[in-house]
This record gives C-alpha cells, structure tokens and sequence, in this order.
C-alpha cells in the first residue's frame, strides 16, 4: 500500500493543462455547429415536451380531471412531480453556494452545471403548482395584491409559504448563475468572431472588462449571493415539507420531514447532476477537468444522504409504532403492506440498498456503475415522493372514504413532458452558454494561483 | 495639502468664471414656470376621470364585445306579476306523489312557478312530512330533456314521426270503435289503479268500447300477501299495522325500512321504539331472510334464510309457539294440526342448520311478548307463507296489532300471470284490435319468455301513453306524452277515510296531456279537442257530486274543494272493512313449491329505480345502494363462502339458467346472503330508457318464469361461472373485507361507538368513558350568539339515503356517471358510511351518515391559500366558490373526506351533456350556486336556508332562533334521525343530544372538534337482554 500524503490537496484539474487550452475546451462546443448528436437530442427532448404540451392542453380545455386525481387522492402526479423536482434543484445550489463558503475547490468543475439544472429543475417544479389548481386562469390569487374587495391570502397555508419559497429560491437561483456567468460571457464576447454572438454577449457581459476592480466586486457580490443561497438549500424544502408536515393526515402529518427531505432533495439532485456530468464530459471532452474524482466525491455524498434518507424511513416506523397511535401505525403498514406496497419497496431498494454499492471504491469510480445507481436513485426518489403523497391520501382516517389512484395518461404525458422541458433547456444551455465556469476553472488549475516560491 | 484654504468647487467653466447668468440660476431654486399658479384653462380638455372613464370603457367594450362567456341569453321580466308570486320567495303547494302505490302526500316548493323540491306533507297520515329516495328524486324527471314533447306516429320504415293530438285523437278512436265494432278486445294496460276518479274514467271507457279489458299489474305488489288475508278473513286486503306497538318485530325476507308497502310510515312507527331515552321500550328486530337488506342490517339478530326455507321456518315457529303455550287445538281440525306436526322446529332447525340459540331467544321473545309482536311476511314469498305467518299472528294473539280504524282500498285488481298468458296467446291468434299502454311498460315488466313484444306485432294497434321513450313505446303504432305528476289533476284513495288530492304547480312544459284526460276524451267520443283543464272539471264534478255529500261537510263545496286542495288530503271518518272471522285449511298450509339443492334465485325490487321506471333518473342511479354502495348497477348477491364454491369473486360474470331462461350477470360478494342463494334487484338492465337508463345493469326478465308454482319471485336455477368479468362501482370498500389488518378499524378508531341497551341501562355513561377532551394549547374561540350544530341519532337512523336525494335536490348537485364514480369523485355532499364487523358470514352492520362536520378547528381552513374556505361568526365551515381556485389541499386535509371537487364541467360532462340541456336549468334551486369545473365544495349545513330564516327573523324584528332552520337532510329523513339547531341555546334540542350521555364526535382525539355529533347506536340483542 503506497503512502498517501495527506497534506497535500490532490489537483482539482488534471495535468496542468495551459490556460488557453481550458477556453477553448470548454467554448469550442458552443462556437461549432450543433452536431448531428445534439439535433438528434434536442429532438427526442422536444418530442416529449409537444408530449407534455399536449397533455397539458387537454387538462386545461376539460379540467383537471383528465388527471388520475380523485376523492379522496387530491394530489397524485401533480405535486409529486413538483417535490421531485425542486429536490432535483437542490444539488446545483449545494454545489455552487455551500461548498463555495466552505471552500470545496472541486466544485468548480461542476458548480456551473449543476446550477443551471438548478433553474431548469426549478422552473419545471414550478409550472406543477400552477397547474394542478382547477382553475389555473386564477393563480393570481395565490399573490398578495391590493384588490377592492380586500381579499388577502392565507398566510397559515404551506401553500402559501411554497408560493414564496419556491419564487424567491428560483430569483436567488438565477441571479447567482447569471452572476456566475458574467466573466464567461466577457471571455465569450472577447472570442467570437459571429456579429450577432458579439452583440448578444456585448449585453450579457455587462461591460466586463476582466479589470481588478470588477473582480473584487464580482468575489464580493458572489459571496454575498453564496450566504443568500445557503439558507434556501435548507427552507425551500422545509417549507415544501410542510405541505405535508403542516397537515394531519397521517403519513404527512411528521416532524420528521423538513431534514428528511432536505436530505431526499440533495441526495437526487446529486443522483442527477452525477448522472448528467457523465455524459457532458465525455460528449466535451473534458474528463480532465471534470474529473473521476468529481464524480467519486459526489457519490460520496449521494451514499451519505442516502442513509439519511434510510434513517428516515425507519425512523418514521419507529415512531408510528412508538407513538402509539394507530392511524399513524395502520399508515405505514399499509405503505409495506398495503396495495401500493410495491411503489414502497421500489423507492427502499433503489434508496437504500443499491447506494449501499457505493461503500466500493471500484463501484465509486466505475463510470457505468455509478450511472446505474444514480438513475436508480432518481427513480428511487420519484416514488418517495409518490408514496408520501399518495399512499397516505389513500387510506387515511375512515375507511369508508378510502380510495386507490391510478395515473391517467395525462399524467404520464406530463411527467414525460417535464423531462422533455428540463432536456430541451438543457440542450440549449450546453450550446449557448460555457458549461463550466471557465475562470473559476482557471483558478485552480494547478499553478494559476501566485505562489510565494514554492512555500507557504 | 493644507485644509486651511477653502477649496472651490465649480460645475461648469462659466462658473468658474462668475457668469451672471450662472449666479441668477443659482438663486433661483425652481425654474420658470414651475412655481405658476396652475391655470384650469391651459390643462387638456380629458380630465383624469375622463382619461380613466374612457380606458375602463373602451377595455369594458372590448373585452364584452369579444366573449359570450356569461351570456346566459335573454332574460325577460314579468310583464304582469301573478297575484300568489313574490320574487324571491318560494310557494309550496299539496300535492300527491305518484312514484309507487303508497300515494304519499308531497309539499312541492316552487321558485317563480318553478317546482325545484319535493318534501312529504306534514299533515298526511301515511308519510307524515317525509320523502323517500324516489319521490324526491321526482323532480328530476319533470325536467328530463327526454321527455316527449309531441305525439309520435310509427312510420311504415319504423321510425317515429311527430304529429298533433288532432291526428292521434282521431286515428286512435277510429281505431278504437272499428276495434268495438268488430268485437276484438281492446287492452287497457294500467299500474295498480289507486285513483278513484281515475277508475271511473276507466269505467266510462270501457263502457265505451264494451269489448276493452283492464290489465293492471305491479311489478311487485301484495297479492299474495292480501289473496292468504281474504282466504284466511274472508274480507279486505292485507291490513294495516300498528308497527309502532310491536315490541318482537319477525320480518320474513320483508324490506319494510326500503321497498316494502307504506316505506315511510314503517321506518316512522318502527324507529319509535328505538328512543335512547327510552331505552326500557325498545323493540327488537328479527329478520330471516335470504340477502341482506336494508331492514336486514337494522335487525338486532338476523338469520340467513333460503327463500325456499321460509314456510318451513314459519311453520316450525307456529309448532313451537302452540307447543310452548299448550295450545292442543289450534284449529278444531285435525289435518291442520297434523299439517303443523310436521315440521317440530328442532327438525327445521337442523335441517337447514339455523342458529339454535337466536332461534330459541326468537321464540320466547314471541312467546314472552305475544299480543306485542308481529311477524311479518315479505310480498315476494309464496301464499302459503302469508297463510303459515297469519296463523302466526293468531297463535300468538298478535291480531290487536292490525289497525281497526283503516283498511286498505283498491281500485283494481291484478292481473295475474295467466291473464297475461291469455293476452299474449290471444295478441298471437290476432283477437286482439288494440293495446293502450296507460302509463305502464309491460314490455319490459313482463318476463321476457312471454316474448310481449314479438306477439305485439300481430296487433293492429298498440297505443302508449308515457312520458319518455320506453320498451313499450317502441313497439307501438302511436305514441302519445304524457304530463308529469308536477302537471297534473288526481285523486288517490289507498286507505279508508283518507283522500289523497294532486294538483298540478306547473303549466305543462310540452304539448302534453295527462293520462286520465287523454282516456276521458276517447271515452266521450267527442270529436272537438278537450281543453287543458277537461280532467280537471271532471275530477271536481265526480267530488261534487260523490264525495262532497258522503263527507257531509258542513261549507259550501268550492270552500270544501279549495280546503281539501289546501291540504293536499281529506281525512274524514269513515268504517273500515271488517276483518272476518279466522279461518284456517291443512290444504293452504301444503307448499307449492320446494327447493331443488340447486341455487335459489330470489328477485327484490331495488329502493332506488324501483320496478325500473326510475332508471332515467340519474340521481337515483347514483344514489348508492343502502347496502352494498353499488351505483349504476345491479348484481347477483351471493354469500362469500358460495362465491369460493363457484370460484368467483367481485365482478365475475355468473350463468344463471332455469330451464331456457337464462342471464348473465357480476357478482357482487354480499356479506351476509344465504349460501347457494342468489339474490338480484329487478329495474335495471332496461332496453329503452334514454341516455342515463338504457343497458344500466342486467335485465331480470330474462330469468322470470312465465310458469309460476308458488311466487315468480323464487326460483331454482343451475348457477356456474361465465365468462369474463364487468366492472362493478362502488362508493365505499375499495378493499378486502376479510383482511385481518383492516377488520373493524372503524371500531378500533372508534369512528362508530355502540352498545347494547343492557349495558346503556347498567352504565349509562358507557360511551363517555371511552372519551376524552384533548388539551388545546390556543385560546378556544368562543361564539356568542347563534351556533349551528347538528346530531345525528344512529339509533333511529337506518341508512336509507333519503338524506342524500333531498340533499342533491336541495343543493343542485350535478350526476357525475358510472366512470367518474369509479374514479371517486361522486359530488353527494352526505353520504351513509357503512361499515361491516363480525363475520363475513353473519355481518354487523353500522350505519353512519357522513357530511361536513364544521369543525372548530377546521383543518380545511388554515391550509387553503386563498382563504376560500373559512369559518363564520355562527359557526360555519363556509366555501367562497369564487375564491376556490382548486388546489384540493383542503379536501386532502379533512380527516373525514367530505368534501367534493369538480373535477371535470360535471353539468356538462356526463352523457355527453345531457343534463346540460334545457329545460334543466329551470331544476336548479336559485338560493344555491351552481358550481363550475375547478370549485370544491361540500355541505353547507344548508346556509341558504339558515339566510332566508335570517332574513324572516329581521322581518319580525327578532334574532333568529335555532328552531327555525331545518336542513334538506333532517327534512327528509323518515326516522327524525337528524337534529339540527342552535348549539348554544341550552334549551335545543341539538344542544340536549351534545350532552347526552351516547353523544360522541367522530374522530374526536385530533382534535378539530367537529359540529357533528353522534349519538351512538344501541343494539338490542337477546343474549345481552333477554327481557
């Protein structure tokens, strides 16, 4: 076994390429023709978005009853969709906010990226609210405004505090990538040789001249925007926690919720981020700078949220049986054993179990092996979020109101078009804007730093 | 630098140098202009408002001009305004319902000549101010968009084509007297006739047209019940009895609480001696019987019973009760006494392996309460039956419970089957010139192997008088609209000294005429048309000239006749038939028919549909079945244990075959049938009946004999199990009944809590103690002034949905259809929970009406975003449906899943919107909003009623009181099981029942503190108290 020396901090970019190499890795792609690749893509990804539009439209014109939704499962794929999502969201600003303050150099590579699923993992979790209502032509009514018949709304809803939760971390969201992305979009406006790009950039720059004084402030606003950022990793699924947690129907009605999901969000948002990486590195060619260690911390923390999610879910059975309740206890019995037991068992395996794989540094750093796990976790936490929300709604306090829900085709074509939304702006992110923040990257690449002659 | 020299600032280089212009520019602080007084003159002509008046117009103009959104058409006000309307302000009118033959007395609400509810008529006899399921529903129909408008005449392809009264009148009396003149029989097919005007004009018209026969008939009716009354008594029909004096009530597969004879005054008189605060009288119930009804899940002890078990059983108990009081001689002939030596009930008892213990408590209850018990015979059983249960009754001296004062009238008799084996024969042979079909639809009530319709075509003339398209219209030569119940003049007699009047409370919609009227004007032969009011002049004649002076009624007759129109009924003294001397023959007390060790099919008449005259209405299919919750459909009930046997579960097509007949038909596993019996409602399965009824569930006239031993309603058939399957919807059980882990969570949850009257007269407070008041950490708002409350006696309550039809009448609740059912979103703001305990075998059954329960602490409130749902000053959990935008976070938050979405345009979408049509929105009740798609809803303790009480109480100068507002449901519900009112006036009786020491709130330990309180039921079973 070789020594490994531990004081030294291993190079976050591999093999000290020149700086110059680095921009024009990382803005060759968006300066080619689309290839052949990315139509075909863009394609698929927009065949599932007409899909979900479509889907949507015929909810709209006939009610949200072309859904699976009923009495008594209010709620089905709509605001399942909906926590999946915002949980997708939450790994970009893990990424790009707390391990900024907390000086994790390696995120540089990723934070980019991930933030931008971030906003686009957000604006799909975000049309879920305004569509599920039975009257979406009336969302207005979910915003404070002054009105002559002195209408307010219900500041004691959870519904109320996600309006505002999810708005603010969407504003917060996007303020800081497009933060992020000012001195890219100087260094992009600098090469492109296109009078149209020239134009384009001219104005996303905002007159970035790469001059001291505009770093000094960028650092500063950036780490203002970072302290912003870190709190909303934590309240945003708090708060849509409370959805659930606020509630009395047992299965939602839990104190346990707001860190369990904190964890669900961060553990999926890894999943996909981990998941996405894979493939923009190889398709970019930058393995260098996205490197098997990136991907190797990452699933480190998806196994360490993992098993917080899997405390949770024993934790919940502890105390249902603990507490001595018997709606509660009868809840998730009929989660394990119930009709919907199948949905249970798919989320603890692909949860609980197959991260487990990750206790393998070969599993860690095996690029197949990790893909599969992650999509498996992604899945995992899609029926988390349908068992919380579904099978509580279908058994709860009296058993002659009991029900079972089964998706329409609606609701699988609107799940499907969530996914085309989130692939097609995706798509259009990775050709228009430098996937990784390029002088964040430049930063630390081995030597960028000044040095004081090799000693500290 | 040093600070001592001021440093000079300059702006511009003409400042630096001291231009004057500069230093004038400084002293001035405004520029020119700007400090002027303001002049009107120099502003633009469009003033702000202008300016605002003008935008507001032109975006007003544009947005109107654009869309037809709310354009509901043209609205036209009274010219002149009728004397008896006030806008705004219903009018009730006495009238008769005419839904069956029990001719209750019905209170119609109008709203600007608009019927738009039906409740029962206080002051008559039978209902007391009560409504069933159907007679509510009623209503409906008067609307229905299916209703003929015109008289239809078949064409030579078929089809109908319209045509006028002229041309009907004429072709059909033509037809009538070349009919006369050739002697051909002229059929007259009727219901059970109860009218007596209505029989006279049936008299005129035979005396018309000499060679005319009635044929009147109900699909299921007393006949045998009243055939072994007149073979026993020698006179009168079945009698009348005085349910409320029975302590021991025996119902022999007798649905007295649903489908059996006067509904509403047996769940009254029979729920009486269910008063927890009287818990020393209450009565018990037995009931043997093959399905589980809706009398069989009131019953304290309930045997399972083939039907075929029945005479048996009877017999056994008249065995032991003469041997038990040493009646040696029943009758002073031997070969009666030999007949009941027979059947010792050890042997029947064995035979059909009955539970020995219920059946011994059985018999001492009769034995220990003779003189104050009744054994009671359902209409389906065979003659002998009713003969072995009259004897019953004699032997144990139970004759005083047959009320002396009343006796039954009729005005027809029944066909019976050979009569109509006879018509048919005769249809085929072509003796037949004509069939009139007065409001009747043999071709579906008729067995199907009578084949009715294939003979009608060997008749030259068939005429029907119906309001909507039917089995029997379609084979007709003419088809002639009649005039709904709400349209129409009539008079019923069902009882001695009682006249039941009807009065119409609407001008016809269409060019219609009533049934009686039509009749009249052939009867006279006149060749000018009649008028609208021709029945009308001729009732009033018949009651001035027959009734009027037999009542010797001291005013003058238009003061008699406007009173008795007033009330609706004329009550008067008058004798009742005497009930003969008790006769008994060993020959009535052989059975005609035994069970083979097939399956025995029994056929039951369904509470909702009826005898299927009610499959149209869409209401009362989606009202659930009483027992099993199953809407739009019926099934083949079969006990769990002959489901395994057959192999068969929920859903899965049976084959039923009796010799040729034949019927395939779900499986329904009904706790608590009989084994190897199989028990199917007749009314569905209707050929004919429109969008809403047309193939609604299966056609029991495939499967009824024409060859009748004993009852058409029994009968052996060979079952197995078809093929495929067909997918039965219900509102309730969306699971295994037998699973361990779900058995009696009602009970464990404690959401229904009951005893036994021993433990209540033991423990008084047993229900409390299993109570306890969660501390609440916030301050508990307290409401001063009016608060509403309802209880609800589930002692009293039986479970038969009348509630839920006067709710969906009362507050527009739209039909949502099979499909959407079996998605779960049925829209009745109440609905009757019930729940099974015990065995599969032998279920307890627990009933509960179910609504909103205006929580305290709504847990519907605080999470809904908007605050479309919030809470009054009075104590009402209210819904602002502009305000709902839809989340359905509040219905997924009420622990007691009462509330109720619109999902999808529920006006619009069911059968293609058929219920969207005109004339249905003259049906809506106009103090009620009619709900978009989008809006949730749910009961409202019926606030427009608690508004309009409001307002009549402002009017009077006083504050309202609680007394003064009755919702649709405690109006409707025959048993006075609901108590609504004023929590905090202490003397209320809502306030009384809050206290009592049975009242417990449902799901009380999460504290919402719910306005509902129920009061738990009492059982009185024989093992608990055997007194």
């Amino acid at each position: 076994m070789s020594f490994v020396d531990y004081s030294v901090e291993p190079p976050v970019v591999e093999g000290k390429p020149p700086l110059s190499s680095i921009d024009d890795a990382i803005i060759k792609p968006i300066d080619a023709k689309p290839t052949k690749a990315w139509f075909v893509a863009i394609a698929v990804s927009g065949t599932m978005l007409l899909i979900g539009a479509a889907s949507l439209a015929v909810t709209f014109i006939f009610g949200v009853g072309m859904w699976g939704v009923n009495q008594p499962v209010g709620w089905g794929f709509d605001i399942v969709n909906f926590v999946f999502w915002v949980g997708i969201g939450h790994a970009g600003t893990l990424i790009s906010a707390i391990l900024f303050l907390l000086r994790q150099r390696w995120r540089t590579g990723i934070a980019r990226f991930a933030e931008a699923m971030t906003i686009f993992a957000v604006m799909c979790a975000g049309l879920f609210p305004l569509i599920h209502t039975g009257r979406p032509w009336l969302d207005g009514y979910l915003m404070p405004y002054p009105n002559q018949h002195g209408l307010w709304i219900n500041f004691t809803s959870p519904l109320v505090w996600d309006v505002f939760a999810v708005s603010t971390y969407f504003t917060v969201s996007a303020i800081f990538w497009y933060v992020g992305l000012i001195p890219d979009f100087a260094t992009l406006r600098d090469r492109t040789v296109s009078r149209i790009k020239k134009i384009v950039y001219s104005i996303l720059s905002l007159g970035w001249r790469h001059s001291n004084r505009h770093w000094q402030h960028y650092e500063m606003a950036y780490l203002i925007l970072a302290g912003f950022a870190t709190p909303l990793v934590l309240s945003v699924h708090t708060i849509v926690s409370f959805d659930f947690a606020v509630s009395i129907i047992p299965g939602w009605h839990t104190t346990i919720f707001p860190p369990y999901f904190v964890a669900g969000a961060v553990f999926s948002g890894f999943a996909m981020v981990q998941n996405m990486l894979i493939g923009i590195r190889k398709i970019y060619a930058i393995e260098h700078i996205i490197t098997i260690d990136h991907l190797e911390k990452m699933n480190k923390i998806m196994i360490t949220t993992g098993m917080m999610v899997g405390y949770a879910y024993g934790m919940e059975f502890f105390i249902a049986w603990y507490s001595g309740n018997s709606a509660e206890t009868f809840v998730f019995f009929n989660r394990a054993l119930g009709p919907y037991a199948w949905a249970y068992w798919t989320m603890v395996i692909c949860n609980v179990v197959f991260p487990q794989l990750f206790w393998f540094k070969k599993i860690r750093r095996s690029i197949p092996a990790m893909f599969v796990i992650g999509v498996l976790v992604n899945v995992g936490m899609w029926f988390e979020r349908f068992v919380i929300v579904v099978t509580s709604l279908s058994r709860d306090y009296l058993p002659s109101s009991w029900g079972f829900y089964v998706p329409s085709i609606y609701d699988i074509g609107i799940l499907i078009g969530s996914f085309g939304l989130f692939f097609t702006l995706l798509l259009l992110f990775v050709k228009s804007m430098p996937v990784v923040s390029i002088s964040e990257v430049k930063g630390v690449v081995e030597g960028a730093q000044p040095s004081h002659g090799g000693s500290h | 630098m040093s600070r001592t020299e001021e440093t000079r600032y300059w702006r511009s280089l003409r400042d630096l140098a001291d231009h004057p212009e500069v230093a004038q520019l400084k002293s001035n602080e405004f520029l020119a202009g700007v400090t002027d007084e303001s002049d009107v003159a120099d502003l633009s002509p469009v003033s702000r408002r202008t300016f605002l008046a003008l935008l507001s117009a032109s975006a007003a103009f544009a947005a109107a001009s654009c869309t037809n959104y709310r354009d509901k058409g043209e609205v036209v006000p009274y010219n002149k305004q009728p004397e008896e309307i006030t806008i705004g302000k219903a009018n009730y009118y006495a009238s008769t319902c005419t839904g069956c033959s029990a001719n209750c007395g019905i209170l119609i609400k109008t709203r600007e000549g608009r019927p738009v509810k039906v409740d029962g008529n206080p002051d008559h006899p039978v209902n007391a101010g009560k409504l069933c399921v159907r007679g509510q529903a009623s209503v409906l129909d008067l609307y229905d968009p299916q209703r003929l408008r015109t008289p239809q005449f078949k064409g030579s392809g078929g089809g109908f084509a319209e045509g006028s009264w002229e041309e009907a009148d004429r072709t059909i009396m033509s037809q009538l007297a070349k009919t006369a003149a050739e002697g051909k029989e002229i059929a007259l097919v009727t219901h059970t006739v109860t009218s007596p005007t209505f029989r006279k004009v049936l008299d005129a018209f035979m005396a018309r047209y000499p060679s005319s026969r009635t044929y009147s008939y109900e699909l299921f009716s007393d006949r045998f019940r009243s055939n072994a009354w007149i073979r026993s008594y020698g006179s009168n029909g079945a009698p009348v009895i005085r349910w409320e004096a029975a302590r021991t009530l025996l119902l022999l597969e007798a649905d007295v609480l649903a489908t059996e004879g006067d509904v509403l005054e047996q769940i009254r008189s029979i729920t009486k001696n269910r008063d927890m605060n009287d818990p020393r009288h209450f009565s018990r119930i037995w009931v043997a019987e093959a399905g589980l009804s809706l009398t069989g899940m009131n019953a304290d002890h309930r045997i399972r019973l083939k039907p075929g078990a029945q005479f048996e059983f009877v017999m056994g108990l008249i065995h032991e009760v003469a041997q038990r009081r040493k009646l040696s001689a029943i009758s002073p002939e031997t070969s009666v006494v030999e007949a009941i030596g027979q059947y010792p009930l050890a042997q029947v008892v064995a035979r059909h392996r009955l539970p020995a213990h219920l059946v011994e408590g059985l018999v001492n209850g009769l034995v220990s309460h003779r003189g104050e018990s009744i054994v009671f015979a359902g209409s389906t059983l065979p003659e002998e039956v009713h003969t072995a249960v009259i004897l019953l009754n004699e032997v144990l001296g139970n004759t005083g419970l047959y009320d002396q004062r009343v006796s039954r009238v009729q005005y027809s008799s029944e066909a019976t089957m050979e009569d109509w084996v006879l018509l048919v024969q005769k249809m085929r042979e072509g003796k037949i010139g004509a069939i009139v079909h007065v409001d009747a639809n043999p071709a579906y009530h008729l067995p199907q192997e009578l084949r009715y319709a294939e003979a009608a075509q060997r008749v030259p003339a068939i005429v029907t008088l119906t309001q909507r398209e039917n089995e029997s219209s379609v084979i007709s030569t003419i088809v002639l609209p009649i005039n709904h119940a709400f349209e129409s003049w009539g008079d019923f007699k069902t009882r001695t000294g009682q006249f039941s009047l009807q009065q119409p409370v609407i001008e016809p919609l269409y060019a219609t005429r009533q049934k009686e009227a039509i009749l009249l004007h052939w009867a006279s032969g006149s060749t000018t048309q009649p008028d609208a009011s021709s029945y009308h002049r001729y009732l009033k004649k018949r009651w001035e000239e027959e009734v009027y002076p037999s009542i010797k009624s001291p005013v003058a007759f238009s003061r008699f006749w406007h009173a008795a129109l007033h009330d609706g009924l004329l009550l008067h003294s008058e004798k009742p038939i005497a009930r003969g001397q008790f006769i008994i023959n060993a020959d009535w007390l052989q059975p005609l028919w035994r069970e083979t060790d097939q399956f025995t099919v029994l056929v039951r008449p369904s509470q909702n549909v009826g005898d299927g005259r009610y499959a149209e209405n869409g209401w009362l299919q989606e009202i659930p079945h009483p027992v099993s919750k199953v809407v739009w459909d019926n099934y083949a009930a079969v006990a769990p244990q002959t489901a395994k046997s057959l192999g068969v579960e929920n859903n899965d097509i049976i084959d039923i075959r009796a010799g040729e007949r034949r019927l395939q038909i779900p499986v329904f596993v009904q706790p608590g049938t009989a084994e190897d019996a199989v028990v199917i409602e007749h009314g569905y399965g209707r050929r004919t009946a429109g969008p809403v009824g047309t193939d609604v569930g299966f056609d029991v006239g495939s499967l009824m004999p024409v060859e009748i031993r004993s009852t058409p309603y029994i009968f052996s058939a060979a079952v197995t199990k078809g093929s495929g399957s067909y997918e039965l919807v219900s509102t309730q059980e969306h699971h295994a009944l037998d699973d361990a882990f779900v058995k009696d969570l009602h009970l464990k949850r404690k959401i229904i809590r009951e005893g036994s009257v021993a433990q209540y007269l033991n423990t008084p407070d047993f229900i409390q103690k299993g109570r306890h008041e969660p501390e609440s950490i916030t301050k508990i708002l307290e409401y001063d002034g009016v608060k509403w409350a309802m209880a609800i006696d589930l002692n009293k309550c039986i479970g038969c949905t009348a509630c839920v039809a006067s709710c969906v009448a009362e507050n527009n609740i739209p039909v949502v259809g099979k499909e959407q059912v079996e998605l779960g979103r049925e829209m009745q703001w109440i609905r009757i929970d019930r729940y099974y305990s015990g065995t599969p075998e032998d279920p307890v059954v627990s009933n509960q009406p179910m609504l909103c329960q205006h929580c305290d602490h709504a847990p519907c409130e605080n999470v809904c975003p908007v605050a479309a749902t919030n809470h009054s000053p009075d104590g009402l959990n209210q819904m602002a449906y502009n305000r709902c935008v839809g989340t359905r976070y509040c219905s997924n938050n009420c622990p007691y899943k009462v509330r109720r979405f619109n999902f999808l345009d529920f006006r619009n979408d069911f059968a293609d919107g058929i219920y969207a049509e005109e004339p249905m929105s003259a049906l809506y009740n106009p103090e009620v909003t009619v709900r978009s798609r989008g809006v949730m809803e749910k009961c409202t303790f019926c606030i427009q009623r608690i508004m309009e009480a409001r307002q009549v109480a402002a009017e009077e100068g006083r504050e309202i009181r609680g007394s003064d507002v009755v919702t649709a449901c405690q109006q409707a519900c025959p048993a006075d099981a609901i108590v609504f009112g004023d929590m905090n006036d202490p003397q209320s009786k809502v306030s009384h029942y809050r206290a009592h020491n049975l009242g417990y709130h449902v799901l009380e330990e999460i504290n919402v503190r719910p306005n509902v309180t129920y009061m738990a039921k009492l059982r009185n079973r024989q093992t608990e108290n055997p007194a």
